[in-house]
C-alpha cells in the first residue's frame, strides 16, 4: 500500500521540485530558484484565467447546491417509491456517465439552440454535472432526519415555510456544505466538459494548461500546478476539519 | 334533567385505514375538559393513531372529530388548540432550551418580554429554571422530557397530548415524572390525554382509561372499574395479572367452573350460558387442603420483593397464579380459597353498552 502511495505521489513531488528549477526545461536541473513563480505572477493572462476558474467554481457550486437541495427536498416528499427510484436512477446515470459524453451533448445542445459559447455555457454545464453530486449528499441526510421534528414544529403552529427555514435546512446544512465543497472541487478539476463548451476567449485553468502543454510544458505551469496542489491540500484539510466537527456535534445530539 | 357538560373532544364513528389495513374501526368517544385520560393498549392497537387524529397529523377516512362542539376534520395541525409531547421528545437540536420553549409563542407573534416571561414560567413549572441557555445535547433524558413538556405547554393548549412520553426513562425517574405530570395537570386544570402501553402507569395516573385493542375501544372507565370488572378476556389479561378459566353460568349468582359450583355476585345472563371466569392472583389464598375450595399442587414459586408469586396446578391441569405474602413449598398439596366477591364472570362478545345495561339491571334492584 505504501509503495502504491509513493508511486502515486512521486510525479507530484517531481512536479513541485522542478517548479523551483533555475533552468527552463524538465530534463536538466539548473539550480534552485523562484524564477518560474516570478514569471507566473507576471503572466496576467494566466492570473485572469485562474480568477475566472475560481469564479466559475464558486458560482456553479453555489447554484448547484441550491438546485440540488431543492431537488432533494422534492424527491424526499415523494410518496411513491417507484417514482423516487426512477429519479434516483436517472441521477446516478448522470453521475457515472463520462465527462466527454456530457461535454459533447452540451455542445450539441448549445449549437442547436444557437447559444454562444463562453462563460455562461460553461457555467450551465458545470451546474448541470454538479447537481447530481449535491443531490447524492443531501438526500440521505433528509431521509435520515427525524420526521417527528417536522411534526413537532407543525404541532407548535409552524407553517411550511417556517418548518423549512428553521427546522429542515439547519438539520441538513452539513450535507449541503459537503455537496457544495465536492461540487467546487469537481468544477475546479473539470477539463473534458469545459473543453467542449467553452469559447469566446473564456478559458479555465485545466483547458489553458492543456493547450500550453501541446507546445511543450513550461516550468511556469509547474509552479502554477504546485500552487494548485497546495490549495487542494488546504481544501481537503478544511473538509476534514469540517466533517470531524459536524460528526462530533451529531454524536452529541444522539 | 342533568345539564350536560359539552365534551372538549368528541369522536363520532371515526375510521382510518392504511393500504387496506383498518387501523381504527368505527371509534366513538367523548373527552371532558380538565380530566386526565389514558389511552392504554399494546403497540399497534391504534392508540397513537387517535392522538395523531386529535393533533391533526393524520386525517380520518370516516366519521367526525369535534373540538368544543365544532367539526375539526379539515383544520390543519398548526391551527388546532392542542399540543403534543412526543415519545422521543423531538426537541429542535439546533436551538437552545429557551428557543425550543419559545418556538410556539414566537410563532404567535407575542411581544418579546411576554415570550421571555412565558418561557421562564414554563421552565419553572418543570423545574428547569437554570437551564434556559443550555444546548439540547447537554441535557439528560429526563431533562429533555421536561423541556418537551414545557415547550408543549408554552402554547397554552386546551388539551395536552402525551405520546408514551415516559417510556424511555428509567424506573425511578418514570415514577417521579408520573406524579409530577399528574401534579402539573391538576395545577393547570387542562385536559391531558396520555398514551401508554404500561398498565401500571395507566392505573396510577388516570381519571379515566380507554383500553384499546385491534383498532377498537374495548372498555372505558375509571381505573378501579376496569380492574375489578373487566369486560372480556383481553382486558382481564392486559390489566393486571389474572387467572381466566372457562365456566358455565348455571343461574343468577351461581357459576360452575373446574367441575364445581360456586356462589358469586354476577347475574343477568341466560341459564347455563358458557362464560369466562376471572380470579385475580392477589384474591386467592393458600389454605390447608381441607379448608380449600380447590385443591392444588405448588409447581413454582418466585420471590418478587413484596410478595411471592406462586404457580399452582389443580387436578384438571389448570394453572393458578397466586400472590402470597408467605412462602410455600414446591410440590406441596394445598387448598385454594376465595370468596363470592372475588369471582368475576365475563360473557363472550358482550358489548360495553350491554355490559353496562346488565350490571344496571341487577345492581339497581
Amino acid at each position: 500500500m505504501l509503495l502504491v502511495m509513493i508511486l502515486l505521489y512521486i510525479p507530484i513531488i517531481f512536479l513541485v521540485v522542478y517548479s523551483f528549477n533555475g533552468g527552463t526545461i524538465m530534463s536538466g536541473w539548473g539550480g534552485f530558484s523562484f524564477v518560474h513563480y516570478q514569471e507566473l505572477f507576471a503572466d496576467t493572462r494566466l492570473l485572469k484565467i485562474l480568477l475566472d476558474t475560481f469564479i466559475l467554481a464558486i458560482s456553479s457550486a453555489t447554484i448547484a447546491a441550491f438546485i440540488g437541495t431543492v431537488g432533494a427536498l422534492f424527491l424526499d416528499s415523494l410518496q411513491n417509491k417507484k417514482t423516487l427510484n426512477t429519479f434516483l436512477s436517472l441521477n446516478n446515470v448522470l453521475l457515472v456517465s463520462p465527462d466527454v459524453t456530457i461535454g459533447v451533448s452540451f455542445l450539441i445542445l448549445f449549437t442547436i439552440l444557437g447559444f454562444s459559447l463562453g462563460f455562461v455555457s460553461v457555467l450551465i454545464s458545470h451546474i448541470a454535472f454538479s447537481i447530481p453530486i449535491v443531490l447524492l449528499m443531501v438526500l440521505p441526510r433528509l431521509r435520515e432526519m427525524d420526521n417527528t421534528l417536522v411534526m413537532a414544529a407543525r404541532d407548535l403552529g409552524a407553517k411550511r415555510g417556517t418548518i423549512l427555514s428553521q427546522i429542515v435546512i439547519p438539520e441538513i446544512w452539513p450535507s449541503i456544505m459537503a455537496g457544495f465543497l465536492l461540487a467546487l472541487t469537481y468544477s475546479l478539476d473539470d477539463f473534458a466538459v469545459t473543453f467542449f463548451v467553452t469559447g469566446n476567449g473564456f478559458s479555465t485553468l485545466s483547458v489553458e494548461i492543456y493547450s500550453r502543454a501541446r507546445q511543450g510544458v513550461s516550468l511556469e505551469i509547474n509552479a502554477l500546478s504546485a500552487l494548485m496542489f497546495a490549495v487542494s491540500l488546504l481544501l481537503v484539510f478544511a473538509y476534514y476539519l469540517y466533517t470531524t466537527y459536524t460528526d462530533k456535534k451529531a454524536r452529541l445530539t444522539k | 334533567m342533568d345539564k350536560k357538560v359539552l365534551p372538549v373532544i368528541e369522536f363520532k364513528n371515526v375510521g382510518l385505514s392504511f393500504d387496506n389495513n383498518e387501523i381504527l374501526k368505527n371509534v366513538s368517544f367523548e373527552i371532558e375538559a380538565g380530566q386526565f385520560y389514558t389511552l392504554l393498549g399494546p403497540s399497534g392497537s391504534g392508540k397513537s393513531t387517535i392522538l395523531n387524529l386529535i393533533s391533526g397529523q393524520l386525517s380520518a377516512d370516516a366519521g367526525e372529530i369535534l373540538f368544543d362542539g365544532k367539526v375539526i376534520n379539515n383544520i390543519p395541525a398548526e391551527s388546532r388548540r392542542v399540543n403534543t409531547v412526543f415519545q422521543n421528545y423531538a426537541l429542535f437540536p439546533n436551538m437552545t432550551v429557551f428557543d425550543n420553549v419559545a418556538f410556539g409563542p414566537k410563532l404567535k407573534k407575542m411581544p418579546k418580554d411576554k415570550i421571555k416571561a412565558k418561557v421562564r414560567e414554563m421552565l419553572a413549572l418543570v423545574k428547569l429554571e437554570a437551564f434556559e441557555n443550555r444546548a439540547i445535547q447537554e441535557l439528560s433524558g429526563g431533562q429533555k422530557q421536561r423541556v418537551a413538556i414545557a415547550r408543549a405547554l408554552a402554547n397554552e393548549p386546551d388539551v395536552l397530548l402525551l405520546d408514551e412520553p415516559l417510556s424511555a426513562l428509567d424506573y425511578k425517574l418514570r415514577k417521579q415524572m408520573q406524579s409530577e405530570l399528574r401534579a402539573i395537570q391538576k395545577r393547570l386544570g387542562i385536559t391531558f390525554i396520555f398514551v401508554t402501553h404500561d398498565q401500571e402507569e395507566a392505573l396510577a395516573m388516570s381519571d379515566w382509561i380507554f383500553i384499546m385493542n385491534d383498532g377498537k375501544i374495548q372498555q372505558n372507565g375509571t381505573p378501579v372499574d376496569i380492574y375489578d370488572e373487566p369486560i372480556n378476556h383481553f382486558v382481564a389479561d392486559f390489566i393486571g395479572e389474572s387467572n381466566i378459566v372457562n365456566g358455565v353460568m348455571k343461574q343468577d349468582y351461581l357459576v360452575s367452573f373446574v367441575n364445581k359450583d360456586f356462589e358469586n355476585l354476577d347475574a343477568g345472563m341466560k341459564p347455563n350460558e358458557p362464560v369466562e371466569v376471572v380470579l385475580r392472583p392477589e384474591d386467592l389464598d393458600l389454605v390447608p387442603v381441607e379448608q380449600g375450595k380447590l385443591i392444588v399442587t405448588i409447581a413454582d414459586q418466585s420471590f418478587r420483593g413484596d410478595f411471592y408469586e406462586i404457580t399452582a396446578i389443580d387436578d384438571d391441569q389448570n394453572e393458578w397464579k397466586v400472590q402470597a405474602t408467605n412462602p410455600s413449598t414446591v410440590g406441596a398439596r394445598v387448598g385454594l380459597d376465595f370468596g363470592p366477591e372475588d369471582i368475576h364472570v365475563m360473557r363472550f362478545n358482550e358489548s360495553e353498552d350491554d355490559f353496562d345495561a346488565r350490571i344496571e339491571s341487577y345492581e339497581g334492584e
